[in-house]
């Protein structure tokens, strides 16, 4: 069948302010990268379609603004960005993965992942918060003063149920496309694990037209 | 592709939030030349392939006056009227937010304006529909329309199924179970523009004498009666109804006319073969499925009857019975009736011979059915005649306006004149020549009035009997 080939995967990207995810997200689709520093108010949306195996897959993918870091709000509070942070429950519902960001050079941000995964548990609610895809990027291995070792990140992601790692620089296009292709892999297998909703409801009981909406009489019945 | 919800900036700049939904409107929807200057202004993002691929998009969806989306709570599409939903995922994901958004301030999000631009969004969890209108048409009318789309679904899933999947899975990609069903939704919102029965919440019966509908009508009762379970039939021809009866107690509502009228005219298959479809009539009983059973008269006469009932076992009985109703037809002559009818022009309104008058609507509000002439010069057109539908929903949505009493409006434009005049039994909406006065205008409604009395037998079903 065709459209069992059409399928639309919701990812959100998670991390503190100037991780880098506007830059990881706009290197992935367009290839492109500047070191001018925007923060984002609101949030970015991205399409993007790729081959996981043999279906095309459509990414949406969602940045929200970061806001208050979860773990160290009162510094946060201060920046004004705190009347940005909230885009509500449904903007994180019904996801299929979450990426987490952190920066390799600032271990104030590789710290906040905890915050940033349960807040996202929170918000998302997903139905097995135990198994759900998250993949960690640590982002600008392209920099030299780094701070969060790669076994310090992945002890973390090992403690963590193993979530996948990566370690990525959106300036230099390092891992990015294998980072994200990881995404949309796990995403889809969160998304295919679906039993096939085709069993019958139960049949109507008539039960005499007690109901508001059959008895005859009311507005806009033909007869 | 990247949307922006609000726009890239210093961090120190101070901002807003009531210009941030402003400016995702505008970005969104409404302005390219915003959406340009903002995209121009924003470092980070904006590549050249990446404007000009978003601005195409948004070019391509201006081109049309009439949008409408339907999208998961989750933010995930479902449908789109124009364009390839997966290329616009961005753009369900600024819908979503936008409604996440203010939900999160426990408030609904109902509509957005911007110039002449109106965003309707009907929050039926777990569906989100929205509409754009670039035609000023009222919010109710559009906020109607989205209801008949959301009806469509719940006509091909049931609400109870719907609401099961998404509660086992909020990122689940309805467009696996929808698969088909588009097409009958484009059809659906076609019918939502240009039928006046839409707007009149109501239905058009074929003109026919009624002795020969009380015998069609007859015919199917008696085989209808002895069936148990069976709760409704139909006889339609194309978009007119020919006779209705029903189990004792229940009755068919207009709306859910409309999904099985719009059903039967957008599927060619019915006419090759009798089928047998579950159908949930979402007025009716939004929680389980009718069985329909469907088929056409016969090879020389094409009303298609339709058999509802609660039983999913009852095709065979059903079919024994349309034959039946088919083979009695024939004897009786009701075949040939009800072909003489389809291929009789329908009633001219120049028969009712009256100076000025150009086109109505006439609505009988007792039996919810409405005539609508064929339209004539000057109404040539498919321009034309789209542009006094608009007048008329606009009289409509005035005289039906809630909480307001209004009973006769007189309106003159510059291409015409129209009269609205609501009674108890009946809704009108004449369309006159330019220059015709109030006084004119009302005579006419004298003997138009009395003109139906005579006509109306024939054009409206007063008997729809029970079993």
């Amino acid at each position: 069948m065709a459209t069992r080939k059409k399928v639309l995967l919701k990812v959100i990207i998670l991390g503190d302010s100037s991780v880098g995810k506007t830059s990881l997200m706009n290197q992935y689709v367009n290839k492109k990268f500047t070191n001018q520093y925007k923060a984002t108010i609101g949030a970015d949306f991205l399409t993007k379609e790729v081959m996981v195996d043999d279906r095309i897959v459509t990414m949406q993918v969602s940045k929200p603004a970061p806001g208050p870091n979860p773990l160290c709000a009162s510094i946060w509070d201060t920046a004004g960005q705190e009347r940005f942070q909230s885009l509500g429950v449904a903007f994180y519902r019904g996801a299929d993965c979450c990426v987490l960001v952190f920066d390799v050079t600032s271990p104030g941000s590789f710290k906040s992942l905890d915050g940033w995964r349960d807040e996202f548990l929170i918000q998302a609610s997903p139905s097995d918060p135990d198994h759900f895809p998250f993949v960690v990027l640590g982002n600008k291995v392209d920099l030299d003063n780094r701070a969060v070792s790669t076994k310090r990140a992945q002890q973390w992601c090992q403690s963590k149920n193993g979530l996948p790692y990566f370690e990525t620089s959106a300036k230099e296009a390092v891992n990015v496309e294998q980072a994200f292709k990881t995404i949309a892999r796990n995403a889809l297998a969160q998304e295919s694990d679906v039993e096939l909703y085709n069993e019958f409801p139960d049949q109507i009981k008539l039960d005499g037209g007690s109901s508001d909406n059959r008895s005859s009489g009311g507005d806009n019945c033909a007869c | 592709m990247v949307n922006k919800i609000g726009y890239d900036m210093e961090e120190t700049q101070e901002t807003d939030t009531t210009t941030l939904i402003s400016d995702i409107n505008d970005i969104a929807i409404q302005d390219p030349v915003v959406s340009k200057s903002v995209t121009e202004n924003e470092p980070v993002p904006s590549s050249s392939e990446q404007g000009s691929s978003y601005e195409i998009l948004f070019d391509q969806l201006k081109e049309k006056n009439k949008h409408i989306f339907v999208l998961s709570t989750a933010g995930k599409p479902i449908y789109t009227r124009f364009g390839n939903e997966n290329q616009m995922a961005s753009l369900f994901g600024l819908m979503i937010a936008l409604v996440s958004v203010t939900q999160d301030s426990n408030d609904t999000l109902q509509s957005i304006c911007c110039g002449q631009t109106r965003i309707v969004f009907l929050n039926k969890d777990p569906l989100i529909l929205v509409g754009v209108s670039q035609s000023s048409e009222p919010y109710d009318q559009i906020k109607k329309q989205l209801t008949y789309v959301y009806n469509n679904i719940i006509s091909t899933l049931t609400l109870t199924q719907l609401k099961k999947i998404f509660h086992n899975r909020t990122n689940f990609d309805l467009r696996r179970l929808m698969s088909g069903s588009e097409r009958l939704i484009d059809k659906l919102i076609t019918f939502t523009e240009n039928d006046p029965g839409f707007l009149l919440d109501s239905i058009s019966c074929l003109q026919m004498p009624s002795s020969s509908r009380d015998k069609i009508t007859q015919t199917i009762l008696t085989q209808c009666s002895k069936i148990k379970n069976l709760v409704f039939g139909l006889l339609i021809a194309q978009k007119h109804v020919i006779s209705i009866v029903r189990m004792k107690k229940y009755s068919l509502h207009v709306s859910d006319i409309h999904l099985i009228l719009n059903l039967i005219n957008s599927t060619e298959s019915f006419k090759t073969a009798e089928s047998w479809t579950p159908i949930c009539l979402p007025t009716f009983d939004s929680s389980g499925y009718m069985h329909a059973h469907i088929s056409y008269l016969a090879e020389d006469c094409q009303a298609c009857l339709v058999l509802l009932t609660i039983d999913h076992n009852l095709f065979f009985t059903l079919s024994d019975a349309k034959r039946k109703i088919t083979e009695k037809m024939r004897c009786n002559d009701c075949l040939h009736a009800i072909n003489e009818a389809i291929i009789r022009q329908p009633i001219s309104l120049a028969r009712a011979n009256i100076t000025g008058l150009r086109h109505l609507l006439y609505k009988n509000k007792n039996r919810s059915q409405h005539w609508c002439p064929p339209f004539t010069s000057p109404y040539n057109t498919d321009e034309l005649q789209q542009n006094l539908m608009s007048v008329y929903c606009s009289l409509i949505s005035q005289i039906n306006f809630p909480g307001r009493t209004l009973k006769v409006i007189f309106q003159q434009l510059t291409a015409e004149t129209m009269l609205a005049w609501a009674t108890e039994d009946v809704e009108l909406y004449m369309t006159f020549e330019p220059l015709v006065s109030k006084e004119c205008a009302t005579n006419a409604v004298t003997k138009l009035t009395q003109w139906m009395k005579k006509e109306e037998d024939s054009l409206f079903i007063f008997n729809i009997p029970m079993f």
